[in-house]
């Protein structure tokens, strides 16, 4: 039998050459909780594994108007963050919902993007929120948009010899109305059957920008364009909240699976839309 | 390949040789010979593999043996023992809140962990805390209650 090997890097740097070096036989550990469950159902049986928790990649910081938030950063640490309740709370609530209360205690906000999982949490609230991703390796980085991250049901654009090193959120500067609602099959360590990331920036009562991020409807998180653009420019009043959740319906392509019929999945969509609205204009 | 992993477990500094992949779980189950963490499901579905890392409550299944070296890892036989119990193993106790007992290692680490944070909570913010953990014997009423009482008990 095979053995594995471990590496425990401390330094980005030599993370990196580790990665250059050894390329996909090598998987990355943060957390472990989508690795270790993988390895445990005999989906992985790493040749080498390269974990990152040594390095300096937790933290969220804020300067030059935006969130700088580090890819190991646990989730519950961004769910009970001051910074991240007051400046990118959706984030914060997505963060809250996801797992459970110990899984949060491992899980990583960056592991979750790179696992690119259609239901991912945090995914849709940073969708939502306008998000980018840096990318690096031993040649260089690169600064990539959350909207062109991920590739498929749980494949995204970060493939060795890249790591994935920091998250950027812009913030607004003006009024915003945000919400993120997730459904699930039960309160507690249950996947998204539907979750909805909406963030409104107003300008005079009227909404400048509107972002409609929908998880686990399509084969990746997904924006609602259609419903964006009816909402932008516009007064956001209840007829045109409705409007936009039945077209929030148009950019959708939701598959029956082990949580949820896409049935369902269909009808529920157009009501946490709209509820997200209404609570996000509130 | 073998690995040396030193860390702190239930204040006593230890040593134990592991693969690669061997989880925590297994490690102090196998290795360190403490059996308070039990495995449930494997998969960081139920709690009962629940330790505190540094403090912080977590499945000790999630995790790699390897990634613990100069951590500190406290297991329910660190909380109290018989002669010297636990005000949550008393509350628990009394209040009938451990029927087979296969959660309440993790019940008693998470509380723990909680009540440090939050001495005076609420009913739901204990039902929150546990929420990670499963129960199948008691409907999980009176593990609140024993909670609730425990911090009472703290304060």
């Amino acid at each position: 039998m095979r053995t594995t090997h471990y590496f425990a890097p401390e330094s980005l740097d030599e993370a990196l050459e580790l990665l250059a070096e050894y390329g996909d036989r090598a998987t990355i550990l943060a957390g472990g909780t989508d690795v270790m469950v993988d390895m445990a159902m005999g989906r992985l049986k790493p040749e080498v594994i390269l974990y990152i928790g040594n390095l300096p990649l937790n933290g969220i910081e804020e300067r030059d108007g935006a969130l700088f938030i580090g890819p190991t950063t646990k989730m519950a640490t961004l769910a009970r963050s001051p910074l991240v309740a007051e400046k990118a709370p959706v984030l914060a609530e997505a963060a809250s919902k996801m797992g459970s209360p110990l899984v949060r205690n491992l899980a990583t906000v960056g592991g979750n993007l790179v696992t690119a999982s259609p239901a991912a949490d945090t995914a849709s609230a940073l969708l939502g929120l306008g998000a980018e991703v840096r990318l690096s390796c031993t040649t260089g980085e690169r600064w990539m948009p959350l909207e062109d991250f991920f590739t498929g049901p749980k494949e995204c654009a970060c493939e060795a010899p890249e790591l994935l090193t920091e998250i950027r959120i812009p913030l607004s500067g003006g009024k915003r109305g945000s919400r993120f609602i997730k459904l699930g099959r039960r309160k507690a360590v249950t996947l998204s059957v539907v979750n909805v990331t909406v963030v409104l920036d107003f300008d005079d009562g009227a909404c400048r920008q509107a972002r409609i991020a929908l998880g686990a409807v399509a084969p990746t998180p997904i924006r609602s364009r259609r419903a964006e653009a009816l909402l932008t420019g516009q007064v956001v009043n209840d007829e045109l909240i409705a409007e936009a959740a039945q077209a929030a319906l148009s950019d959708i392509s939701p598959i029956d699976d082990g949580r949820a019929s896409a049935w369902y999945r269909r009808k529920v969509t157009a009501v946490l839309v709209a509820r997200a609205l209404k609570e996000a204009v509130a | 390949m073998n690995y040396e992993v030193p860390f702190t477990l239930n204040g006593q500094p230890v040593q134990i040789t592991v693969k690669a992949t061997t989880t925590l779980l297994d490690a102090l189950r196998d290795e360190c010979h403490v059996t308070g963490p039990k495995k449930g499901c494997g998969t960081g579905d139920c709690g009962s593999c629940t330790v505190l890392l540094d403090g912080e409550p977590v499945n000790s299944c999630l995790v790699l043996a390897v990634t613990v070296r100069g951590k500190n890892v406290v297991t329910v036989e660190g909380l109290g023992d018989p002669e010297h119990l636990h005000p949550l193993q008393k509350a628990f106790h009394e209040h009938y809140a451990s029927q087979c007992g296969f959660c309440t290692p993790g019940m008693l680490l998470v509380a723990k962990s909680f009540l440090d944070k939050n001495p005076n909570p609420t009913r739901e913010e204990v039902q929150e805390a546990i929420s990670g953990n499963l129960c199948r014997c008691t409907g999980y009423v009176k593990i609140i209650d024993a909670i609730l009482a425990a911090a009472e008990a703290m304060r």
